[in-house]
């Protein structure tokens, strides 16, 4: 499911072709921006689809408003802005607009976590945890650009409120398309071991991935499980990838608290007599503005230091 | 010579009144915003039985979105005399196991949002009318939305939208009785001159007295006429008009116990639930006497 190292490729403003393909594929599909569009990568549908494009303005609360109201007419909406202002600016619309309808609406936020150079305001490390309490919400955190495209046009097809993180700019194609096949809820084994268990989502499957091709180089027992959809996990599968090894670790763009680390413990704990886990990525801090590389070598998210920190755990 | 015009307000005349009592029917026994209600009936009245045409499946082809959950209470009232909810179901409303709530969530009968996060149906309201239009569709979308929710800001946000698309299938009505939660509006957070606001963000704006039926009427079909713009209709509206005994007992009152309590004072029931019973046996009356 994982290309090998030599096949992995980097794909220029992905989303353009995501949002174009899908919005050609379903004419129901209405993208929408809070004045952010290209700095989401949304070119195309804006000048060759303009029908199936509406730009809210720099009005976030209303953006999802007006998605809402757009569902409410039959259309598919999907918006899209920064993580920071789709879950912080927007929670409530996201919650009583969407979250209580039976309508598809899609609300994507991209730069998630540590991924925005903007310290702080533009970055959203809280965004999982707090879509993850609403209620009957689908959360989905993808990797790539293959889970994300098969995400985004699956989600079309599911009722009631999506969020989900998106990927911007020059954007990795590891998972083989070819074997890969979106299911929300279900968990994907990238690699196969017996002694630490790592369990990531999103850009951060990215970091794991670098840090299990040092691991292998290395020799170090370990599997490693992408997780795209927070909610509605397979618990099940969760479970049985948790106790069929001797640690488990999880790797997130997002504070350890309420995302899944939190999501891996409350399911672990809620069978008992489990691995010990071991939470990866923001503890409890506001991270510094900057390059991702420079972000993810403060915290320890590095290929070299998250591998060994996922060693580590077994001294 | 009674002329249709006549009589077609005398009708609504009886539609409100009867409004008037299910809103106190419903409220003294379960409390609720019976003010804002009874004040409302009359517009709930030209809007039900009156101004959205019917889709001949026993519902209507235009669409109504309220976006003020304490408001709900004339949808319900309106929609009892449809008999789309009984009497006896909405007498339970808010009670415990009860599934009639106050401020309904989506997939209730009859209601397009969930309401009572106020300002947020502003902007659900305006998606629909983009999205009728976008259809092709002639459908007319009308929120009603209240003086005190135009201190939410999303509100604006969803009338820069409306004026920027020129949607002229939305019709907003703002309840413009000078009333929040814990006080008027002008001493909480003074939101005129609303009617000027929303002549500067791009509406086709009027203010009329909500409480008169050929005045709702006149602005409703004025609406229809207006292209390239929204409608933006101000009505003044007073609590409790329509029942005078409330009207003096109370000139404001955000919400009222069903035990007749209110912020400050004691509200007797019965004196009004006679009054809208007589009102409606003389309404009755006078319209079986015209031609």
């Amino acid at each position: 499911m994982l290309l090998e190292k030599d096949n992995r490729e980097m794909v220029p403003s992905a989303f353009d072709d995501i949002s174009f393909e899908l919005c050609k594929r379903r004419d129901n599909v209405i993208m929408m921006s809070a004045d952010l569009s290209q700095y989401c990568d949304l070119y195309k549908v804006t000048k060759e689809l303009p029908d199936q494009y509406v730009d809210a303005g720099m009005a976030e609360q209303n953006q999802v408003g007006i998605a809402a109201g757009l569902a409410k007419a039959g259309f598919i909406p999907i918006t899209s802005t920064f993580a920071s202002y789709a879950s912080r600016r927007a929670f409530d619309q996201m919650v009583i607009c969407m979250g209580t309808s039976k309508n598809t609406g899609i609300c994507l936020g991209f730069t998630p976590g540590i991924s925005s150079p903007a310290p702080i305001h533009h970055q959203s490390t809280e965004d999982l945890g707090m879509t993850r309490a609403i209620a009957h919400a689908t959360v989905v955190d993808p990797m790539d650009v293959t889970d994300f495209a098969q995400a985004l046009d699956a989600a079309c097809d599911r009722p009631g409120l999506i969020y989900m993180r998106g990927h911007r700019g020059t954007t990795p194609q590891w998972l083989d398309a070819t074997k890969f096949k979106f299911e929300f809820g279900k968990t994907y084994p990238l690699r196969t071991g017996s002694k630490v268990g790592v369990i990531s989502c999103g850009h951060a499957s990215q970091w794991a991935v670098e840090a299990s091709d040092i691991l292998s180089d290395r020799g170090f027992d370990h599997s490693l499980l992408h997780v795209p959809t927070l909610k509605p996990v397979n618990e099940d599968e969760i479970i049985d990838f948790c106790f069929a090894h001797e640690q488990i670790v999880t790797v997130e763009n997002h504070q350890i608290s309420t995302g899944l680390g939190g999501l891996v413990a409350e399911i672990v704990t809620s069978v008992g007599g489990g691995p010990r886990i071991t939470r990866i990525g923001l503890p409890n801090t506001w991270a510094p503005g900057g390059s991702i590389k420079h972000i993810r070598s403060v915290f320890g998210l590095d290929a070299e230091s998250l591998a060994a920190r996922i060693e580590g755990v077994l001294q | 010579m009674t002329s249709n015009s006549e009589k077609r307000i005398k009708t609504l005349e009886l539609w409100a009144a009867k409004m008037r009592r299910n809103v106190v029917d419903v409220c003294m026994q379960r409390g609720g915003y019976a003010g804002q209600g009874v004040a409302l009936s009359d517009f709930g009245a030209c809007l039900y039985f009156d101004e959205m045409r019917p889709d001949g499946k026993g519902w209507y082809h235009d669409r109504f979105v309220n976006s003020n959950g304490h408001d709900t209470i004339i949808n319900f009232a309106a929609m009892a005399e449809m008999g789309i909810y009984t009497m006896e179901e909405l007498r339970t409303m808010g009670a415990d196991g009860s599934p009639i709530d106050q401020s309904p969530i989506e997939s209730a009968r009859g209601f397009e949002i969930t309401s009572g996060s106020l300002g947020t149906g502003v902007s659900q309201a305006a998606g629909i009318a983009l999205g009728e239009r976008k259809k092709g569709s002639d459908k007319r979308i009308y929120c009603l939305l209240s003086d005190g929710e135009l201190h939410e800001g999303s509100v604006w946000e969803a009338f820069m939208f409306a004026a920027h698309h020129k949607l002229s299938n939305f019709i907003i009505v703002i309840d413009n009785n000078d009333l929040g939660a814990t006080g008027k509006t002008s001493d909480v957070l003074a939101v005129e001159p609303i009617k000027k606001k929303l002549e500067a963000f791009g509406f086709h704006a009027r203010q009329i007295n909500g409480n008169s039926i050929p005045e709702i009427l006149d602005a409703f079909a004025e609406a229809k006429t207006i292209k390239d713009q929204p409608y933006g209709l101000v009505a003044d509206t007073k609590i409790f008009a329509g029942i005078k005994v409330y009207q003096d007992a109370i000139p404001f009152a955000h919400f009222v116990g069903a035990n007749g309590r209110w912020d400050t004072g004691y509200l007797e029931w019965e004196p009004g639930w006679q009054e809208i019973q007589n009102t409606i046996g003389r309404l009755e009356g006078e319209l079986a006497a015209m031609p």
